[in-house]
C-alpha cells in the first residue's frame, strides 16, 4: 500500500493501512500524505483503552486516486495530556477536535474553538470516557422518577 | 451599518431538521454564521458500546431518519471486514434494491424540502405522497415503513416475496412519470433559475479538502462516488455512469458548476439513475441463499480489529468506524456522517456573504441532516 510506503512502516488490517505513529511525529506524517494524494479527510476518532490508561486517536485519511483509506494511529495518556490541533491542515479536524474535547476531554492545544458542542451545562465526568457511568448518572438525575414495574403494585 | 444578530433554527421551517444557525448579518447581508447543535443528541455511540454486536442493528439505523438503510448496510459491512465474511450473491443483489430505493426516497424528501425553501410549496406535498409508494414497498419486504432493520451482518433478513419485484417496476414507471410533472414545476421554474444560480459556491479547488462528499461534490465536476470507488453490495455488476458536472443531461448548466442549481440538479439526474439500478438489479438478481448460517447472536464474539466500510448515502460518502477487542461488544463505533462536514464547516463558510434570504435554500440544497451530526 502506497501509505505504508510513504511514511515507511504501518501494516494492512481489513484492507486499510493502519499505520501506529508518535504524537511528534503526526503533524509531518499527514502533511506528507496530503501532498501525495490523500487529501479527503474523512475523520477523527477517538478510542478510550481504559485498562492500558491510554486513548487512541485515528486520524483517517483518504486517497481518490490510489482509492487507498489510511488510519493514522497516536496514542496519548488519560490523565491529561494535551494534543496537539492539527485543523490548520484540513479545517474540519476543528469541529471533530471540539467534539472529541467535550466527549473525552483531551486539550487539543492550538484549536481556537473547544467550545461546548453537543452538551450544555455539563459538570460530569466526559460522557463517553469509559469510566463513565451512564446507568448511575441516570439513577442520579432522573432517579426519584419511579419505574413502571415499581408502579404495577399500585394497579395503574 | 451596525450588525445585528439572527437565529435560524430549529423551529424555523427553513432549516433542515433540528438543529439551529446563529447568524451576524448586515444589513441582509450574513457577515458571520455559527452552527449549534445539540437538540437530537441521543447518545447511540455510547450505548453502542454497552450492547451486543446484533443488538445495535436497530440503533444504528436510528441515526439517519430519511436514509436509514445505509447505516445497517455501512454497520453490517464493517462487521463482515472483522468476521471475514462473504456476503450471499441474491443478498448483495437485495442490498442494492434497498439501498437505491432508500436513495430515491430519500431525494424525494430533500428535492422536496428545498422547493419548499425557495416558496414552492405544491413539490414538498406530491413528493412526500409519492414517498408513500416507496415506503410500501418497504413495508412489504420488511414489515416496517421508515426503520427496517433488514440488512443483517451476513446477508439480509428474508427473502423477497414473490410479488414484490412487480410491485417495485410499477412504483418505478409511477415515479418516472411524476418526474416530468416535478420538472415542470421545479427544474424548468423561472423561480428555480433566478433564485439558485450562482447561489452558495463551494470553491471548487477547496471542495476535497473541506471534506465535501456525494452529489455536493459531483456538482463541482468531481466525478466521485462510493459506488465506484469501492464498489460495495452488487454494485460492480451494475453498468452505470455517475453523475457529475458539467454533463447534466436533458439540463443546462447555467453556471459554472458547485452552486446550488448544479447540486439540485445533480440530485434529480440521480433519481433516474437509481431507477435504472434497479431495473438492472432486479434483472440479474440470482436465486439462493440471503444469510449465511449465523452464530448464537448472544455468544457471538467478533476477532479483535479495526475495521472501516463507508457506503454511498444520498448526502454524501457514510462511513463505519468499528473497533472489536474479541469481545461480545464492540469496543468503539465511531459515524462518520457527511453533514458532520456540510452543516457545521462547510455551510458556516459559504453562508458568509449570502443573502438572509438564501440561507434556507443554502442549506437544503447540501441535503444537512442533523441526526447524523449529533448520532
Amino acid at each position: 500500500m502506497k501509505a505504508i510506503e510513504l511514511l515507511g512502516k504501518g501494516e494492512e488490517m481489513n484492507g486499510r493501512a493502519y499505520v501506529k505513529i508518535d504524537k511528534s511525529e503526526l503533524e509531518e506524517a499527514i502533511k506528507t500524505l496530503k501532498e501525495n494524494g490523500y487529501n479527503h479527510f474523512v475523520m477523527l476518532s477517538c478510542i478510550d483503552w481504559l485498562d492500558d490508561g491510554e486513548f487512541e486517536l485515528v486520524y483517517h485519511l483518504w486517497s481518490y486516486e490510489e482509492r487507498e483509506h489510511v488510519m493514522l494511529s497516536v496514542r496519548v495518556a488519560r490523565d491529561g495530556e494535551s494534543m496537539p490541533s492539527m485543523h490548520e491542515l484540513f479545517p474540519q479536524i476543528e469541529t471533530y477536535e471540539r467534539e472529541i474535547h467535550e466527549m473525552y476531554g483531551i486539550k487539543f492545544e492550538g484549536n481556537p474553538r473547544l467550545t461546548p458542542f453537543f452538551l450544555e451545562g455539563w459538570r460530569d465526568m466526559p460522557p463517553m470516557r469509559k469510566d463513565f457511568d451512564s446507568r448511575k448518572f441516570t439513577k442520579d438525575v432522573f432517579g426519584n422518577i419511579s419505574t413502571i414495574e415499581e408502579e404495577e403494585d399500585e394497579g395503574i | 451599518m451596525k450588525e445585528y444578530e439572527l437565529f435560524i433554527g430549529p423551529q424555523h421551517p427553513g432549516i433542515t431538521g433540528n438543529m439551529m444557525y446563529h447568524l451576524w448579518a448586515e444589513g441582509d447581508t450574513v457577515v458571520k454564521a455559527e452552527c449549534n447543535v445539540g437538540y437530537l443528541h441521543r447518545g447511540f455511540e455510547k450505548l453502542m458500546e454497552s450492547r451486543l454486536w446484533m443488538q445495535n442493528i436497530p440503533l444504528v439505523c436510528r441515526i439517519c431518519v430519511p436514509e436509514p438503510d445505509v447505516n445497517e448496510a455501512a454497520y453490517s459491512m464493517a462487521v463482515e471486514q472483522l468476521m471475514d465474511w462473504e456476503v450471499p450473491e441474491r443478498a448483495r443483489y437485495i442490498r442494492t434494491i434497498v439501498l437505491e430505493l432508500a436513495r430515491i426516497s430519500a431525494y424525494l424528501m430533500a428535492i422536496g424540502g428545498y422547493a419548499g425553501s425557495i416558496g414552492i410549496y405544491t413539490l414538498p406535498q406530491w413528493m412526500t405522497g409519492d414517498r408513500d409508494y416507496i415506503l410500501d414497498i418497504f413495508e412489504q419486504l420488511t414489515g416496517a415503513r421508515v426503520y427496517h432493520i433488514y440488512i443483517w451482518p451476513g446477508g439480509v433478513r428474508w427473502d423477497m416475496p414473490d410479488n414484490l419485484p412487480g410491485l417495485i417496476e410499477r412504483t418505478l414507471n409511477y415515479i418516472e412519470k411524476r418526474l416530468e410533472l416535478y420538472d415542470d414545476v421545479l427544474f424548468r421554474n423561472r423561480i428555480f433559475f433566478d433564485r439558485a444560480v450562482g447561489i452558495g459556491k463551494i470553491p471548487k479547488e477547496k471542495a476535497i479538502e473541506w471534506g465535501v462528499s456525494g452529489p455536493n461534490l459531483r456538482a463541482c465536476g468531481y466525478g466521485y462516488d462510493v459506488r465506484k470507488l469501492e464498489p460495495y453490495a452488487a454494485y460492480d455488476e451494475i453498468d452505470f455512469d455517475v453523475v457529475k458536472y458539467p454533463e447534466l443531461g436533458k439540463f443546462e448548466a447555467l453556471s459554472d458548476g458547485c452552486d446550488v442549481y448544479t447540486r439540485m440538479i445533480i440530485r434529480r439526474l440521480e433519481i433516474e439513475q437509481s431507477i435504472d439500478i434497479v431495473r438492472q438489479a432486479l434483472k440479474k438478481m440470482p436465486e439462493g441463499d440471503i444469510l449465511l448460517k449465523h452464530p448464537n447472536w448472544l455468544r457471538w464474539k467478533v476477532p479483535a480489529g479495526y475495521a472501516f466500510a463507508r457506503v454511498e448515502s444520498s448526502k454524501g460518502e457514510y462511513g463505519y468506524f468499528v473497533v472489536s477487542d474479541g469481545g461480545l461488544k464492540p469496543v468503539r463505533v465511531h459515524v462518520r456522517g457527511p453533514s458532520y462536514t456540510h452543516g457545521i464547516n462547510v455551510a458556516e463558510r459559504i453562508l458568509k456573504g449570502a443573502n438572509i434570504a438564501d440561507v434556507s435554500q443554502i442549506l437544503f440544497s447540501l441535503d444537512i441532516c442533523p441526526p447524523d451530526i449529533e448520532r
